[in-house]
């Protein structure tokens, strides 16, 4: 036996926290309202008008009289066009900036932190969706710019 | 040094002379076609055992309810399951001829960054086990805990345990450590299933499943492997394999995406028992006020470490849902509480939890009415809420995919109160009282019995 093994140390978890944030641009986000007080239904009517149309959609969000979803900007023409029976409303020239912070659902208050951070930036979120290890907010361009400057700034070490 | 497999054995595994002697038979068997076996052992039994973390904990809990433990002390208590849990494995292993040694966390050389309760693995210091491997001896290291050394040469180090899954992580971590062929997580179920038995009593195993696919799967109720060690096998290219202890079904492989291109639909869980609260924001006149109130729900939110999931941030309106262990906490601070926002035109605004106000929302609004307009955030409450997923690859992303999550769910009578998506799953809000049924709703929709 070898009495003098080298104590090699590994580094292993990253660190708490935010550990990258990126931003992907090319997205258009989408609002429907106006779909009366018990919108189930209609709901799963503007579904089919969207799918109907080959069109993926991402970040779906029930609200109280309608739904917002994500869909690719090369999609909100035909987003637009499958869903002109309805109250909708397409905004182009969206992003999603990916706060990339590991294990980030069992670190306590840390999503509460990250969007408090963003609005604190006066900038309007039209999202907010999570991972395992990541948070992602839809806003526009400008404002997914300064938000991934801001968070890469601040990091939010967590203690 | 190599041949090293991990093997680490869940509280089950590990809760009577019965399950310990299989345990113990499969390390020795592994030792016997050459490998040199690292055990690594949780408490002894799930929660209600003597021995169990709950059981520890609450013999602190009965000398005064009201009374919070010391993390430290609580983390010191803890260890104490592991500890146990490995001293008998090591003699069980020495009564069948094979010697072995037992191991706290810090004496395997676990380092960590010193957060009690929850501490993350920052390095090992393989020596111990090394020189216990070239022995011939079987390491049994105590799983959940590390030791946090504050600057070099400092005496002894602080005990810290690593929070949910710690045993998952130290097992993955070791493995990494010393270079393993690979790392396997007993348990008594035969490995990661497309849902919950409970709820789909033929959901089939699965033979292989991507790092993304299980961290997602077991971040939303399957509790089969850790993420954190999922992402420590992924990060160090260590095969992870979950298997049950107690039959011989050859388990689920969790393997990177390069070598499993995964399936379209992996599997359907649910978790948490959760309450969803939606502001209804149209009280405030301008997007000055709005964001002013928003920033005021998620700076409390973040002050009082309130774990948020399926958030909605919509023009009027803000949405999420909490663990119901911690819905006590928003309602103490949000319900009554009071924003003054304005320079010259003072607002006043209140918010009220739930559709009738409580006595401390009135008093409130009677007692600021002398100062000017009153204006309320109502918050509505859903109680008893779950969340179905749906997790998979980039099926995730197919057209249509909501639609027939939604239609399913609307076809068997269950409200959809949110949804959210992710890049490997897509979940919905549902009534507690229906979680089984969804989960198997999904589970026949999506074909998942004839899953391999």
């Amino acid at each position: 036996m070898n009495a003098h093994i080298p104590p090699t140390e590994t580094a292993f978890e990253r660190t708490r926290g935010i550990n990258r944030v990126e931003v992907r641009s090319g997205f258009a986000q989408v609002y429907v309202t106006g779909l009366g007080p018990v919108p189930s239904s209609s709901r799963l009517e503007v579904l089919r008008s969207v799918a109907q149309a080959g069109v993926s959609i991402d970040f779906l969000k029930l609200t109280p009289g309608g739904l917002s979803f994500l869909a690719s900007a090369d999609k909100a023409e035909a987003v637009d066009q499958a869903l002109k029976d309805f109250d909708a409303q397409v905004l182009r020239g969206r992003s999603i900036v990916l706060v990339h912070a590991v294990n980030i659902r069992d670190e306590e208050g840390l999503i509460a932190r990250i969007v408090r951070e963003v609005i604190s930036e006066n900038i309007a979120i039209d999202h907010v969706g999570d991972m395992h290890d990541r948070l992602l907010l839809v806003m526009d361009e400008a404002g997914a710019q300064r938000v991934q400057s801001r968070l890469n700034k601040v990091r939010l070490e967590v203690s | 040094m190599n041949r090293i497999k991990v093997m680490k054995f869940g509280g089950t595994s590990v809760a009577s002379s019965e399950s310990r002697l299989a345990a113990a038979l499969r390390v020795i068997s592994a030792k016997e076609q050459g490998f040199r076996p690292v055990v690594v052992v949780s408490a002894i039994g799930r929660r209600g055992a003597p021995y169990a973390t709950d059981t520890l904990i609450s013999t602190l809990r009965e000398i005064d309810a009201n009374v919070d433990p010391e993390p430290r002390e609580l983390d010191l208590l803890v260890a104490c399951g592991e500890i146990l849990s490995a001293v008998i494995f090591t003699h069980t292993l020495k009564t069948l001829g094979h010697a072995a040694e037992s191991f706290r966390g810090g004496q395997a050389g676990i380092r960590t960054d010193g957060v009690y309760g929850n501490a993350r693995i920052v390095r090992i210091v393989k020596t111990s086990l090394i020189k216990s491997l070239e022995a011939g001896r079987i390491p049994v290291v105590c799983g959940f805990q590390g030791t946090f050394i504050p600057y070099e040469g400092a005496p002894g180090g602080e005990l810290t345990t690593l929070g949910r899954g710690g045993s998952d992580t130290t097992a993955a971590a070791i493995g990494a450590a010393l270079g393993a062929e690979s790392v396997e997580i007993f348990t008594d179920v035969d490995g990661v299933k497309t849902a919950d038995p409970d709820a789909v009593r033929e959901a089939p195993t699965l033979r292989k499943v991507t790092y993304d696919e299980v961290a997602e799967i077991a971040h939303l109720g399957a509790k089969v492997v850790h993420p954190r060690a999922a992402e420590i096998a992924m990060a160090y290219g260590i095969p992870l394999w979950v298997k049950n202890t107690f039959s011989d079904d050859e388990g689920t492989e969790i393997v990177s995406r390069d070598s499993f291109p995964g399936r379209r639909v992996t599997g359907v869980t649910h978790t948490g028992k959760l309450v969803y609260l939606q502001f209804d924001l149209s009280a405030a006149p301008s997007d000055a006020d709005r964001t002013a109130l928003e920033s005021c729900i998620f700076e409390t939110m973040a002050r009082y470490g309130v774990n948020l999931f399926m958030l909605d941030i919509s023009p009027n309106s803000t949405g999420f849902a909490v663990p119901r262990s911690q819905y006590h906490v928003v309602e103490n601070v949000l319900d009554g509480l009071v924003i003054p926002l304005g320079d010259a035109e003072k607002r006043v605004y209140l918010f009220q939890i739930g559709q009738v106000a409580s006595r401390e929302v009135e008093t409130q609004a009677a007692l600021l009415g002398g100062i000017g307009e009153v204006r309320r955030i109502p918050a509505q409450l859903t109680e008893g809420c779950t969340m179905v997923s749906l997790v998979g690859h980039e099926y995730m992303q197919q057209p249509g995919l909501f639609l027939r999550v939604l239609e399913s769910l609307a076809e068997g009578n269950i409200p959809a109160l949110q949804t959210s998506d992710s890049d490997f799953s897509l979940s919905v809000l549902i009534p507690e009282s229906e979680s089984n049924r969804a989960v198997k709703l999904l589970h026949d929709r999506f074909g998942l019995s004839g899953v391999e």
